[in-house]
């Protein structure tokens, strides 16, 4: 039987602290990032529509498909060590990588956004067009709020996906929590514990970004399910 | 029941909405033929005829939600095209009542009232709220104000939907078939609904089937059949002695 002793994490206030700020820097990297991320998805999804000028569609198409047919690593190295040289900027790690998966956060969400306004009945844009509403006051006070109402609960596990891809960050030496855990097991040799204890801290904030979602959900569409 | 009025059109050179020679295709074929309309303000039309006859389109294009190839139509002393100025300004002149109400599910009923206002008209919070009371007392259900849509019937909704766009103070309303998608029991508050505001003195252009009202309001009634007009005569003329026989073929089936 295997000797578990994960002692050998707890015995040490460094790898304690570690742990805890790569559970808050993979917290945040993500919550940022798909800030950005969803805006940039709405956009996205808006630029794609059927009424969109083509020189608007076919880069937002092209866009979305190449971020989804290539690796999130790959796309990673290209922002942070790629992007710097061929612009000649120098950014911090940190807003590097944000701009990385907000990037590629954007493609995932804005697919799932665009299927959202898909399933929006054309009688919504007609009946607030009929009323003299603008196509952008149609498509921001209308469209959106019931495009994104319909796609939440797949925005939700999209974005849980989109966390747990998030890991690889510790590939360029961000500190999260996939690398804090190697952080860890590198120096007590404890592997298999190490990696316990980073399944129950990733699925714990997986839980805790899904009740934050619900509680989200029933703050912004509490129209959402009332019926006769 | 109030008497039909076979008044001819009132002496009046106040014109709400011309069609002259109106063509309109969808690629191929043709779904507007030769249409020629005029509408006098004050004056209650009410266009009836089979399905697919082009009667929506026709009602479509004008507040311009489709957009027609050929012929002129103006509104209010406006040509419409593709290339005009304010089509906005065009739309809150000119209402429209959808059979499927087209309310916005996520907004509040009151809600559904205020932001048309707020965005197109720019009027303040409590103006919007104010008008927006005054007609859904109109309509009858200021009690519903907070409600969403989906907690409302059929009727409740169509009537919302008409408060809706008489906050917007139009001078025409246009109404597709406004009682299609109801329950036979809802049909009346509905058509209540339009008899008082034709009362009002409000231009309207009603796509429907109910003999009953444009008996009792219209003061015109159109028959299209095929893409285009076909006859058009007072409501008892129409009903009572129809001249063509798509016409009649129609009436019998329907009544
Ligand atoms: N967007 C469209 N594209 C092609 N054909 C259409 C479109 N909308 C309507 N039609 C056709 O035009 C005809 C007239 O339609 P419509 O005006 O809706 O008739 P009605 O309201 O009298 O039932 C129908 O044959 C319908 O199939
Ligand atoms: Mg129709």
């Amino acid at each position: 039987m295997f000797d578990f002793r994960f002692y050998e994490i707890w015995r040490s206030q460094d790898y304690i602290d570690t742990l805890i700020l790569g559970v808050w820097n993979s917290f945040w990297l993500t919550v940022v990032g798909s800030f950005f991320g969803i805006t940039l998805g709405i956009l996205l999804a808006l630029a794609q529509g059927r009424e969109m000028p083509l020189w608007l569609r076919i880069p937002a198409v092209s866009y979305v498909e190449f971020i989804r047919n290539t690796p999130f690593i790959v796309q990673l190295f290209f922002v942070v060590f790629g992007l710097p040289l061929l612009l000649g900027y120098a950014w911090s790690l940190e807003a590097s990588v944000v701009l990385a998966i907000a990037l590629n956060f954007s493609a995932y969400f804005g697919e799932v956004i665009r299927a959202g306004i898909q399933s929006v009945p054309a009688g919504q844009s007609e009946g607030a067009m009929a009323l003299g509403m603008s196509r952008w006051q149609t498509i921001r006070d209308v469209i959106l709020p019931q495009a994104i109402a319909k796609v939440f609960p797949s925005m939700t596990s999209q974005f849980v996906f989109l966390f747990l891809t998030t890991g690889l960050v510790s590939e360029i030496g961000v500190k999260d929590l996939t690398w804090a855990g190697r952080y860890v097991a590198d120096r007590t040799f404890r592997d298999f514990e190490v990696f316990i204890v980073l399944t129950i801290l990733y699925m714990g904030m997986v839980y805790l970004f899904k009740g934050g979602f619900a509680l989200m959900f029933r703050a912004a569409f509490p129209w959402w399910g009332k019926s006769r | 029941m109030i008497q039909s009025q076979a008044a001819p059109q009132q002496a009046s050179d106040d014109i709400a909405v011309t069609l002259k020679g109106v063509n309109k295709w969808y690629g191929d074929f043709q779904v507007l033929r030769d249409i020629n309309l005029t509408v006098q303000r004050g004056e209650r039309i009410v266009i009836c005829g089979p399905s697919g006859s082009g009667k929506s389109t026709l009602i479509r294009c004008i507040n311009h939600l489709e957009s027609h190839q050929e012929g002129t139509i103006t509104v209010d002393g406006v040509t419409l095209s593709d290339k005009m100025k304010d089509v906005e300004k065009l739309r809150r002149d000119a209402g429209m009542v959808f059979q499927n109400f087209n309310l916005f599910p996520h907004l509040s009923v009151l809600d559904n009232c205020i932001l048309p206002q707020r965005r197109v008209l720019k009027r303040s919070k409590a103006e919007a709220r104010e008008v927006g009371m005054k007609f859904l007392t109109r309509v009858r259900i200021p009690e519903q104000a907070d409600k969403f849509p989906g907690q409302l019937s059929g009727g409740q909704q169509q009537r919302v939907a008409i408060a809706r766009a008489l906050c917007m103070e139009p001078s025409l309303m246009l109404f597709d078939e406004p009682t299609s998608a109801l329950d036979p029991e809802m049909v009346g508050e509905v058509l209540e609904t339009m008899v008082e505001l034709a009362g009002t003195g409000m231009t309207m252009l009603c796509v429907t089937h109910e003999m009953g009202f444009a008996r009792e309001v219209a003061d015109r009634v159109i028959f299209m059949d095929a893409w285009q007009i076909v006859e058009e005569n007072t409501p008892d003329a129409f009903f009572d002695n129809p001249q063509n026989e798509r016409t009649q073929n129609f009436l019998s089936q329907i009544l």
